[in-house]
């Protein structure tokens, strides 16, 4: 977490040009609001990093139960993330269960367009972020590469989706740890996140119609301004779920969001989802076009109610409702059915 | 520490978030929420006519304030990596920023207000997925396109092979009459090039497509492709008589700039 030089001046005298996590802030990044957000939030941090370290003091492990998820939700400081996600979501599990298999599969024949299409993206990832630049040394491009190479090769029907490169670039840049991204990699696409990433991209198409389904009944004067405008949900909402999240809400909030996602599972997606529009039907309401809606979706990832992450994660249990998992499940069986259907007719 | 609330109600700090690097996220507010006149069909609709083109009986107003004629839907198609975007912000900003974009996931759009003549038409530009898998997400949208533009790269070989599946693509999901223009970009790469400029002309011709090769870098032909589309659509929706009418090819070939002699 930053630092901030105490010396006076201004806002932005005090803070670095480029954020924790690498990346430069723009021209018109406004530091004044984020010196004041962050006053409020450091309190927060060190608030929970004593608990941490209580809960955690001598052990490597930890165990699943109420009171951790308790803690997830309110956050896990960054020097523990690594560990919580790994233990929550079984990545640890399956490093041990298969010593060297990460380096086994970078030392395999590799699939030349595998390769192609992972070249094409690398130096769009990221070029916003120190790491991610060629000139950077070490820097991450080449870790990158071989997660993204690796992940291919594990997982063939899969391969190498757009998207995934922004997935993997945020896991280095928090575990700085090549296979233990690649396993966290796996853990998401492979068991918390439906099949959003195979070729027919069909758990994405399904969870964005389980998303129209969930507005329909919970904020349903959205729901008949997407009808009335003819907005596919596909339109507004594909890179919330593909990227989950990244480069749509701020970096901070994006990690928070992770640390449920490892924990609870994808359900957080939609909670997400779910009180960005809830909290915002007011602005998407008054959309009188297509355009209109879509710049609407887009405005509601900004300002304060998304940047002040500690407010917005305890919202997303409240704003939306209740969410079970019985519906959820039960809304992507028949959304899918009907989109196999539907598909089989053309 | 100081225990001063947090701001609230400043506009849009984009506090702890980094700097998006995406055009398509955070500046297209300058062009994006412009409305399309009076047509409350989306781009969705399943039955849309070929000629169903946005024409307001009287100039409508964007959200940008710019005040146009007609408004036509323009998409930009091709494989992943051939400069879809930057094509798109160079027309729009008249910018290119080497290695500043991030890959564009799912599809998005920005708008241009042209003056073609005495007319203003605003172009609706859809930039989409380059990726294959993506298609299957992004096609829905090509029925409702008055235009396409069809990108391969100058650099990439396959990007070109993969011309004829898109335009295969293109037939079976876009309108019967749509206006379909193939682009060669990154011309200015005259040492990484591997498809030469005869073998588009010679494809494009093949298929009876309009051709030209561009820049997103240089700017070569990129206002032109753009205008060349534009003027056709507003020729079109003005009916104007047989004699007169506008010959897409023909403006292209006399308006075209080609890159210096050894670049082919």
């Amino acid at each position: 977490m930053e630092i901030m030089k105490s010396s006076g001046g201004t806002a932005k005298d005090r803070l670095d040009r480029v954020d924790p996590y690498g990346f430069v802030r723009s021209d018109d990044f406004d530091y004044d609001s984020y010196e004041e957000l962050m006053s409020d939030y450091l309190a927060v941090l060190t608030r929970r990093a004593i608990k941490w370290s209580k809960l955690l003091k001598g052990k490597g492990r930890v165990q699943k139960n109420v009171k951790l998820k308790r803690y997830v939700r309110k956050g896990i400081p960054n020097e523990h993330r690594t560990l919580i996600w790994m233990e929550a979501s079984g990545a640890q599990n399956q490093l041990e269960k298969n010593p060297g298999y990460y380096q086994s599969l970078l030392g395999a024949q590799h699939d030349v367009k595998l390769m192609e299409s992972i070249r094409t993206d690398l130096n769009r990832t990221f070029p916003d972020n120190i790491h991610f630049r060629k000139s950077s040394s070490p820097g991450l491009l080449r870790a990158l590469y071989n997660v993204l190479l690796a992940y291919g090769h594990h997982n063939p029907t899969v391969g190498y989706c757009q998207g995934m490169n922004f997935i993997a670039g945020y896991l280095l840049i928090i575990t700085k740890d090549e296979e233990k991204s690649f396993w966290l990699m796996d853990a998401l696409i492979g068991r918390i996140l439906p099949d959003y990433y195979s070729p027919a991209m069909l758990g994405l198409k399904t969870d964005q119609e389980v998303l129209g389904e969930l507005v329909r009944t919970k904020i349903p004067e959205v729901w008949q301004i997407m009808r009335d405008h003819s907005v596919m949900w596909t339109l507004v909402v594909s890179r919330w779920f593909i990227c989950l999240y990244i480069d749509v809400l701020p970096v901070e909030t994006v990690l928070r969001i992770w640390d449920c996602l490892f924990y609870e599972g994808s359900k957080i997606l939609f909670r997400v989802a779910l009180t960005l529009i809830h909290h915002n039907q007011a602005v998407i309401t008054k959309a009188q076009s297509l355009p209109d809606v879509c710049q609407a979706f887009k405005q509601i990832t900004y300002g304060p109610f998304v940047d002040q992450c500690h407010a917005f994660m305890q919202k997303i249990f409240t704003e939306p409702g209740s969410l079970s998992m019985a519906t959820l499940t039960k809304l992507r069986m028949t959304c899918r059915s009907r989109i196999i259907a539907e598909d089989s007719r053309l | 520490m100081s225990r001063k609330k947090a701001a609230r109600g400043k506009a849009s700090p984009r506090s702890p978030r980094s700097p998006k690097a995406s055009p398509s996220s955070s500046s297209s507010g300058s062009g994006g929420g412009g409305s399309s006149g009076r047509s409350g069909r989306g781009l969705a609709a399943a039955a849309a006519p070929s000629s169903g083109l946005v024409y307001p009986s009287r100039p409508s107003i964007s959200h940008s304030g710019e005040f146009y004629d007609m408004a036509f839907k323009v998409m930009l198609v091709g494989d992943s990596g051939v400069g879809k975007t930057c094509l798109l912000v160079r027309f729009k900003d008249g910018a290119f920023l080497a290695g500043s974009f991030i890959s564009t996931v799912g599809i998005d759009f920005r708008n241009k207000v042209m003056s073609i003549d005495t007319t203003k038409v605003k172009l609706q530009i859809w930039d989409t997925a380059g990726q294959e898998r993506f298609r299957s997400v992004t096609h829905a949208y090509y029925r409702d396109a008055h235009a396409l533009l069809l990108l391969y790269d100058v650099t990439n070989k396959s990007s070109f092979d993969n011309i004829r599946a898109w335009l295969t693509e293109i037939h079976e999901y876009a309108q019967q009459d749509v206006v379909v223009m193939l682009l060669g970009n990154k011309a200015d790469s005259t040492h990484e090039r591997e498809v030469k400029r005869e073998e588009g002309e010679k494809l494009a011709k093949e298929f009876g497509v309009p051709f030209m090769e561009t820049s997103a870098k240089s700017g070569l032909n990129v206002e032109l492709a753009f205008t060349a589309v534009a003027k056709e659509l507003k020729h079109r929706t003005m009916k104007e008589p047989e004699e007169s009418k506008f010959q897409l090819q023909e403006y292209v070939d006399k308006e075209m700039r080609t890159v210096g002699c050894c670049s082919s």
